[in-house]
């Protein structure tokens, strides 16, 4: 009998320290979600780099009594990493290294796409506050129609890091899902004639240039906007490390393995915050809704300003590239890319649309800088 | 966190909106700038001076360099395994598509 009593006991007691004793229907939900998001990464191959991370970390999050936020270890580290800033810089470092400045700095005129399509994110933020958002949540909500992931999550850190979760997962979702929310909106306010515009091949652009702009612009943003410059400062010397010839080891640690290990953390450390207490509630609703929102702004506003460089230059700017000025680099250029070939087979607008999309970048975390400067 | 500047979305916008184009007009006005102020502008034309090795073959034997360039060139398709093909000219593509597609297909592995 003492046996007996003692394994049962034993038996309860490991019951209620299991993460099955925790496990709500929420958590379910939540892991459910999980799997679904890792059916859209691996199947439908939606951004996988970074959705199957995040999926995955939003499955271990649903495991109750696991303590990965509470106790020292690497999922707390990871935290750490994210709730500190850290590694939104690293991957623009990455990002800064993969990217070519050349076609902006060719065309510069193209600069302004980029800011007209953060009207994306003020009708999002307009729209926040409208719905109950208080003016801090508000401005993080709106930076998801930045189009640009560790933006997103920086300024969110920072002003509204309850929401975390919710924005992220927004913000990384809608951005795999550039090439269908695009092509309507840029359909819609265009006419054939005006997607079937051939732009010309761009200038080339000197090893001076490439090198200066991105110490210039460095210069003036940090000083001017000092709470993004660890953002902004990455990129730009991500970009010297690929610009420079003379750091090649460098520029290739930044561009493979290094943002390869810092999107490994940054995603799983996102999903770890879909917790089903922190994300199953209507402010999530709204916030995936806004979100949408504020990616149809984006596209709309810079086609719409596309369209007036159309008209200013004699017809001589095709405003599909009006819709790259949403950061998402390279995907929305290639969206435009895509779009203007499907009308005009043989028009190639990448190298064009890459200019609003590197401008678009530089915007946001303007835009960003901005924001945390009035309400930070 | 100090208190909000203002809570109106549509102030927020319009100060963001003009802080926005500023910079990034400022930015486009420095582009030009430093193109205008570019010491090695015209170096591109100068630059392409022949290396040690090409100028002599370029000056000496032109016609003897172009049969060497199809001789490669038709080298690299029969490596590449198009052994019913039969090359009847070279020349110059006159569009910029080939060039185009080649950075498209390189610009295909980035992410953001």
């Amino acid at each position: 009998m003492e046996v007996w009593n003692a394994f049962s006991v034993s038996i309860a007691s490991v019951w209620s320290d299991s993460g099955f004793a925790g496990f709500t229907v929420g958590n379910g939900i939540m892991v459910m979600v999980g799997f679904v998001l890792l059916y859209l990464a691996f199947v439908k191959e939606f951004e996988p780099l970074l959705l199957a991370p995040i999926a995955f970390g939003c499955v271990m999050a649903n495991f109750p009594k696991t303590g990965f936020l509470e106790d020292p270890g690497v999922m707390q580290a990871i935290h750490y990493g994210i709730a500190n800033e850290i590694f939104p810089p690293l991957i623009f470092l990455g990002v800064g290294a993969m990217t070519d400045f050349g076609p902006l700095i060719a065309n510069p005129s193209t600069i302004i796409l980029g800011a007209a399509a953060q009207f994306g994110v003020f009708i999002s933020l307009a729209g926040a506050m409208m719905l109950g958002f208080d003016v801090k949540e508000a401005a993080a909500i709106g930076i998801i129609g930045g189009a640009d992931g560790p933006t997103a999550i920086y300024i969110t850190m920072k002003l509204a890091p309850h929401l975390l979760g919710a924005i992220a997962v927004a913000a990384y979702s809608y951005m795999s899902l550039v090439p269908l929310i695009q092509p309507p909106v840029m359909a819609l306010l265009t006419t054939p004639e005006e997607r079937q515009v051939r732009m010309g091949q761009l200038r080339p652009v000197t090893k001076f240039e490439r090198l200066v702009f991105p110490v210039v612009c460095t210069i003036v943003i940090s000083l001017l906007l000092p709470p993004v410059a660890a953002l902004i400062g990455m990129l730009m010397l991500g970009n010297l490390f690929r610009e420079s010839g003379v750091t090649d080891r460098l520029s290739d640690t930044a561009q493979n393995a290094l943002i390869n290990i810092v999107t490994i953390f940054l995603a799983l450390g996102t999903g770890m915050t879909m917790s089903a207490a922190d994300f199953l509630n209507a402010k999530t609703l709204m916030i995936i809704c806004l979100g949408l929102i504020a990616f149809i702004g984006g596209t709309a506003a810079g086609v719409i300003f596309g369209k007036i460089m159309y008209v200013l230059s004699g017809h001589k700017v095709n405003p599909l590239i009006g819709s790259a000025g949403v950061s998402a680099v390279p995907m929305a250029a290639r969206v435009s890319q895509i779009v203007g070939q499907k009308y005009c087979p043989g028009n190639f607008l990448l190298m064009n649309a890459m200019g609003p999309n590197v401008a678009g970048v530089i915007g946001t975390a303007v835009a960003a800088g901005t924001m945390l400067a009035m309400l930070g | 966190m100090g208190h909000p500047v203002t809570t109106n979305p549509f102030i927020i916008m319009l100060i963001n909106m003009t802080v926005v184009f500023a910079v990034l007009i400022g930015l486009s006005l420095m582009i030009r700038l430093i193109h205008i102020v570019d010491p090695t502008k015209s170096a591109p034309k100068t630059a392409v001076q022949p290396t040690a090795s090409v100028p002599a073959a370029d000056a000496a034997a032109p016609a003897e360099d172009k049969n060497l360039t199809a001789a490669v060139i038709a080298a690299a398709v029969a490596a590449y395994g198009c052994s019913e093909a039969k090359i009847v000219a070279i020349r110059p593509a006159g569009s910029s598509v080939w060039t185009n597609t080649a950075r498209l297909t390189g610009i295909r592995n980035t992410v953001n």
